[in-house]
């Protein structure tokens, strides 16, 4: 029995169990049957689970740490595709309903981009028939596919990069590109950089920084109603859910950070405004995709920024020892690793 | 005498029953009218404000007929339990709650039954949409409440006071 948590757990507190956090803010999101279903799995299953995939007329599927699993009608883990509980339509058009509580018309614009974040900075992803007017998304019409993704906070995530960022002598932060292949943790360690960056670090002597955040797609900080979810430190502006060169230079203009933090670029126009950055001395800390320095030099955008000799710093991210291991870290002039 | 204030009570009773039933008449086309106003404050918060439906419903009882308030109320509460269900079946309990103390007939139910079903589940378009229709509804309804209104009310009224001045010539 996992769903009683509360009982025993320090529930409510920071660095609260993954039980917590799944029982308080995923659960009621989702419809009493399958909220039925999941308190019924054994604690260790409830404990991994990292998404909730309900796909009409498909088994119920977890997405674990290591793994997946299909839930069978009585709540245990099974996977044979034909013993696993059915979604159907009513349960994903109840979970549609539940996330917007009751108004799916307050979220037109998430529903265009894709996905709504609910409290706790979790998002659900969103996929089904697609409204194009325009050549643009208006809306998603028949929902069919809902991802419910537990978005973990791992405070202390960046520990190990943090000496490398900053200057020893002149406390400066340096210019840094995270890259890593998709789900390894770049999201998690660039929240703690910025949480860290944004609150000081005693060991290092670090007092701490504005930092700035443009928070694209809201998985940063997870804002729900424009309020940061996860700890993103105490000195940390974000402007949620805006586009990445639009809010680098709101932020330079408006709030005057010493650090500005975006997820992902990729875009022409994400090059501009980091140069914007630059030119303003501001620190830029941002992440790719990507799994090594000659791979993403091939891209455009990063070419020129290569070229220009922008960051200073290059954290590379992989799975090698589990999710969220530094591979390496480089001084991105040189290319030579400074962890050896 | 005692004969004589026997007959006057008799006559009162008879005539505040009539009162009383030609007050249900009275009374039907001004729930439905503010019933209509209501969701008019709806669709204003829905559509102007985008606000979330628990919030929406709590300001709509908040400004509307103060008879009215407790329908939209008890759907926000239902909503802010979180207790899994939709703002349809929220909006249902919530009417079934309302529904006898008030002078509402079935096809009346019926309108307001109807309205719950496609509550906050699609875009500002569809639900205005809606909220217009349910409002042309009853709009209608209270057309012909206020004629049957003005047939029945004062008949009911007569009816009473005649029953009890026929009941006093029997009697004496």
């Amino acid at each position: 029995m996992a769903g009683g948590a509360g009982n025993n757990e320090k529930c409510g507190k920071k660095g609260e169990s993954l039980v917590c956090m799944v029982s308080r803010d995923i659960l009621p999101i989702l419809p009493n049957r399958i909220r039925e279903l999941l308190t019924e799995l054994p604690g260790e299953i409830f404990n991994q689970i990292e998404e909730i995939r309900l796909r009409q007329g498909q088994p119920l599927l977890l997405g674990l740490t290591k793994n997946d699993t299909m839930v069978t009608a009585l709540g245990q883990p099974t996977s044979v595709p034909e013993f696993g509980y059915t979604v159907t339509e009513q349960d994903v058009m109840r979970t549609v309903q539940l996330v917007s509580s009751s108004s799916v018309y307050a979220f037109e614009e998430e529903i265009k981009n894709g996905f709504i974040t609910i409290r706790g900075g979790h998002r659900v992803g969103i996929s089904g028939k697609t409204i194009v007017e325009k050549g643009r998304v208006k809306t998603i019409k028949y929902i069919t596919g809902l991802n419910v993704r537990v978005a973990r906070e791992v405070i202390g995530a960046a520990d190990r990069v943090m000496p490398f960022m900053i200057d020893p002598v002149f406390k400066e932060v340096q210019h840094t590109l995270i890259i890593s292949p998709p789900r390894c943790g770049k999201t998690t360690l660039l929240r703690d950089i910025i949480r860290q960056l944004s609150t000081g670090i005693p060991k290092l002597d670090f007092k701490g920084c504005s930092v700035g955040v443009v928070d694209e797609r809201s998985e940063i900080a997870g804002c729900f109603k424009g309020l940061p979810q996860k700890d993103v430190g105490i000195r940390t502006d974000v402007l949620d859910g805006c586009p990445k060169a639009e809010g680098m230079m709101m932020l330079i203009r408006a709030m005057g950070p010493q650090v500005v933090a975006t997820d992902e670029i990729g875009r022409a126009e994400d090059a501009a405004a980091l140069e914007e950055a630059l030119n303003a001395g501001i620190k830029v800390l941002t992440t790719a995709h990507g799994a090594n320095r000659e791979e993403i030099s091939q891209r455009p955008v990063f070419k020129y920024i290569i070229e220009q000799s922008v960051f200073e710093r290059l954290v590379i991210l992989g799975r090698s020892r589990g999710v969220g291991t530094i591979e390496d870290i480089l001084d991105f002039r040189t290319g030579k690793s400074l962890m050896r | 005498m005692l004969k004589l204030i026997g007959a006057g009570m008799t006559l009162a009773a008879c005539g505040s029953i009539g009162v009383t039933w030609a007050r249900v008449y009275e009374k039907r086309p001004q729930q439905l009218v503010a019933i209509e106003g209501a969701l008019q404050l709806l669709e204003t918060e829905i559509l102007y404000g985008a606000t979330p439906l628990p919030e929406a419903m709590a300001q709509v009882a908040a400004k509307c007929d103060p008879e009215m308030a407790g329908l939209f109320r008890n759907t926000a509460l239902e909503l802010r339990k979180m207790a899994g269900i939709t703002a349809g079946e929220a909006w249902e309990a919530a009417v079934r709650d309302f529904f006898p103390g008030t002078a509402l007939n079935k096809q009346d139910l019926q309108i307001l039954k109807r309205f719950g079903a496609p509550l906050g589940a699609s875009d500002k378009e569809d639900q205005a949409k809606h909220i217009e229709l349910t409002k042309s509804q009853l709009k209608l309804a209270a057309q012909q409440a206020e004629s049957q209104c003005r047939k029945h009310a004062l008949v009911y009224k007569y009816l009473g006071f005649l029953g009890g001045l026929l009941l006093v010539l029997i009697l004496y």
